[in-house]
């Protein structure tokens, strides 16, 4: 006989708070596309409603011009977050997962990674993945803008850290930056709108040892609110924070630009899952056929499509997208699209230190980060370099079964190995720039499909030498650092498998259309009203985390539409 | 193949008390996974995540159809030397799901609120109460203030 599993959602434990029973699935939708006027033809169609679609809406919103976006996803009501459940470890792990495939969501769609290094990570709602990020906010440095110039390696960008520069501003005060000025890594920028995190005890120990050894740290820029802004709460420092926030002290683009860009006129039609962007015979876009939540087929029209779906989803659309006019996928003639993805390499250097105890009490991360092996330096064995973010303990569970190490041993000592780690842990994350290489690909896969029947994306990713040489550069100076802070047990994970937050490089931006898909201002050289405004549009990777500098592109972009595309607006 | 469409019998959790045991034994006077009580809990939260069923049917399967304990009347009747040594061979022989059931075992044993309290942590969710921190203090950058600025300027 079979026993049935209990179906999502209902109580599989009498350990399981009431709470539990409404987490995930049962979403309240906030504003819904029929409490709003859909116009027939939209100026701008944007496709995926995360950090970059939303940016876009907020200012061509702002800018007059009619604003339509299709999110797969739904909108999550911020109290239902799995923290303020007594099992939140085990939602993270399984409904909450950061990897969709194991999430398995029926907003998700499948995505096959057996042939890569990394797992994309990515979440498909209202906000994109500025629900699970950690929202670490730095900023790319002026020399990722000129890495063939400078280091003789990939390509220089067709645009500079001062073009983007008063767009990160504009970035950070619409999304709450926490951070300090004087850092000598980056050049002087404008006062953050709040002051930093406090550091707690472990990021106050951990950044004395960098002092001794003199290394560069810095407090973390963080999109995390250390005082009330704009109605939303500051933070308590509970810990996790890769699972959206209940008090909204965590910026997500679903408190932060949507609903300006809503007030402003955007209208965003939740579960529409895109499966081709349509065009007219000249070859132009004329809008978007989607999945309704129903399965039904819609068309949403319009004169522009802005496509902001991630450096996985956005690829993935464009190769959905074929007809007689891009035979090969929708701005597809230099065949770029889905080439160079970049992830961010991460290793993961965990240090216990008998002399930390409560190492889980505060942000899980935006505490530090150093920049010391940032710049190109001749005398290592590679080019380019890597960041390292303090990261603290995690909580009992997650101890236990090791995190991004070995979980602790079962059997005899079992105990023992649990007491080492748990409270005592702090773990230097080191992000490495990733370097652009053309057989990295994003490309449909033959097999496997979402739930409407499209084709999954398919990953093949190999780490390559120079990154190799980093990333063990990077454990063996977060063992010296760790070693200095005092830790008695070091462990070192050479690469994350699961860490590929950073989806980049996979329709690149360039002057050259046969060497690039975008130009400057994130338009087709193929198609003048197609837009791509995410991570997919990133010649290099840099290495520190990437939102705000897409977020930046994006807004970039929107002032060039809203400036000098007039002709897009009804 | 391991499978998760079969029920667990009381024979079944015989063994499994007496694995959750072995896997996380107890500590001073606190008991031990099994002796927590912890069987049922665990089979119930099997059913809501399949992944994690087909780890603990295959040990369970693993381990009734292991001969040397069958031959001494199954695994509960073995001494505790011979039954960590047939986990161990379990653990060899099926990796992955042996690393399902330990992750089982770890997600019933670490969310138990007697744990936490024996382990000193706080046994809420993190929210609503958070954690305190000690308020900014812009004097741990003196060091670090005093750097001269490092990036690579571009012209």
């Amino acid at each position: 006989m079979t026993e049935a599993p209990i179906p999502f959602g209902q109580e599989p434990s009498e350990q399981r708070s009431e709470q539990a029973m409404v987490v995930a699935p049962q979403i309240t939708p906030v504003i819904t596309a029929e409490s709003q006027s859909i116009p027939d033809v939209a100026d701008v169609l944007i496709i995926g409603a995360g950090a970059a679609g939303a940016a876009v809406a907020w200012r061509l919103a702002q800018a007059g011009f009619s604003v339509v976006c299709l999110e797969q996803g739904q909108w999550i009501n911020p109290a239902l977050y799995p923290t303020k459940d007594r099992n939140w470890e085990i939602l993270g792990r399984h409904e909450w997962n950061w990897d969709p495939n194991k999430r398995g969501r029926p907003d998700d769609y499948p995505v096959n990674d057996a042939e890569s290094a990394i797992t994309p990570l990515m979440f498909a709602a209202v906000g994109g993945s500025t629900i699970h990020w950690t929202a670490h906010a730095p900023r790319f440095h002026p020399s990722d803008f000129r890495v063939k110039t400078l280091d003789g390696v990939a390509d220089d960008w067709p645009i500079t850290y001062d073009d983007l520069d008063p767009y990160f501003d504009q970035n950070d005060m619409m999304m709450g930056c926490s951070g300090i000025n004087g850092d000598p890594a980056g050049p002087p920028r404008s006062e953050r709108p709040m002051p930093p995190i406090p550091l707690g005890e472990d990021g106050t120990h951990v950044a004395a040892a960098f002092d001794r050894l003199g290394w560069h740290w810095w407090p973390s820029d963080s999109y995390v609110n250390s005082e009330p802004y704009k109605g939303r709460d500051e933070c308590n420092y509970c810990g996790p924070l890769g699972f959206g926030c209940t008090r909204k002290a965590k910026s997500s683009t679903d408190l932060t630009y949507w609903p300006e860009a809503i007030r402003l006129g955007a209208v965003m039609k939740t579960y529409s899952r895109v499966s081709e962007i349509t065009v007219g015979p000249d070859g132009r876009a004329t809008g978007a056929n989607y999945f309704d939540r129903a399965g039904n087929v819609q068309h949403q029209a319009a004169r522009s499509v802005v496509v902001a779906a991630n450096g996985v989803g956005t690829p993935r659309l464009l190769l959905m997208s074929k007809s007689e006019a891009h035979p090969n996928g929708l701005i597809n003639s230099s065949g770029l699209v889905g080439r160079n993805l970049m992830f961010h390499p991460y290793t993961i250097t965990t240090g216990l230190i008998p002399g930390l105890s409560e190492t889980w009490k505060g942000p899980m991360g935006n505490i530090l980060m150093s920049q010391e092996f940032y710049e190109t330096d001749l005398r290592r064995d590679f080019v380019r370099g890597y960041a390292y973010q303090l990261n603290r303990g995690t909580g009992p569970l997650a101890t236990a079964l090791g995190g991004a190490h070995e979980p602790v041993g079962w059997g005899t000592g079992h105990h023992e190995d649990f007491a080492e780690r748990f409270g005592h842990s702090v773990t230097l994350a080191g992000i490495g720039e990733d370097l652009p290489e053309e057989h990295n690909t994003v490309t449909l896969d033959e097999q496997l499909t979402d739930s409407n029947g499209l084709p999954a994306p398919r990953i093949n990713y190999t780490l390559s030498e120079n990154s190799r040489r980093m990333m063990d550069h990077s454990i063996r100076s977060a063992t010296t650092v760790l070693e200095e802070a005092g830790a008695t047990r070091i462990m070192a994970n050479p690469l994350l498998r699961e860490g590929g937050w950073h989806l980049m490089g996979t329709a690149r931006m360039g002057e050259d259309p046969e060497r690039s898909v975008v130009n400057q201002w994130c338009q087709a050289h193929d198609t003048d009203n197609v837009f791509v405004v995410d991570g997919s549009v990133f010649v290099t990777a840099g290495a520190v985390n990437p939102t705000p500098t897409l977020q930046a592109i994006a807004l970039r972009a929107a002032d060039y539409i809203a400036h000098e595309r007039d002709d897009l607006k009804r | 193949m391991p499978t998760t469409d079969r029920r667990i019998t009381d024979v079944d959790r015989v063994v499994l008390t007496r694995m959750l045991d072995l896997v996380i034994p107890p500590a001073d006077d606190f008991p031990g996974a099994g002796g927590l009580g912890l069987t049922e809990r665990l089979e119930r939260s099997s059913l809501r995540y399949g992944r994690l069923r087909s780890g603990l049917l295959a040990v369970l399967d693993a381990m009734s159809l292991d001969m040397a304990s069958r031959v001494e009347g199954g695994f509960a009747a073995l001494d505790e030397e011979r039954q960590i040594a047939a986990l161990k061979t379990v653990e060899t022989n099926l990796p992955v799901q042996f690393g399902e059931f330990i992750e089982l075992v770890y997600e019933t044993y670490y969310t138990d609120s007697r744990v936490h309290e024996r382990i000193g942590w706080a046994g809420r969710p993190p929210q609503p109460e958070g954690f305190d921190l000690e308020p900014w203090d812009s004097s741990v950058l003196e060091n670090a203030r005093k750097r001269e600025p490092f990036w690579r300027e571009v012209s």
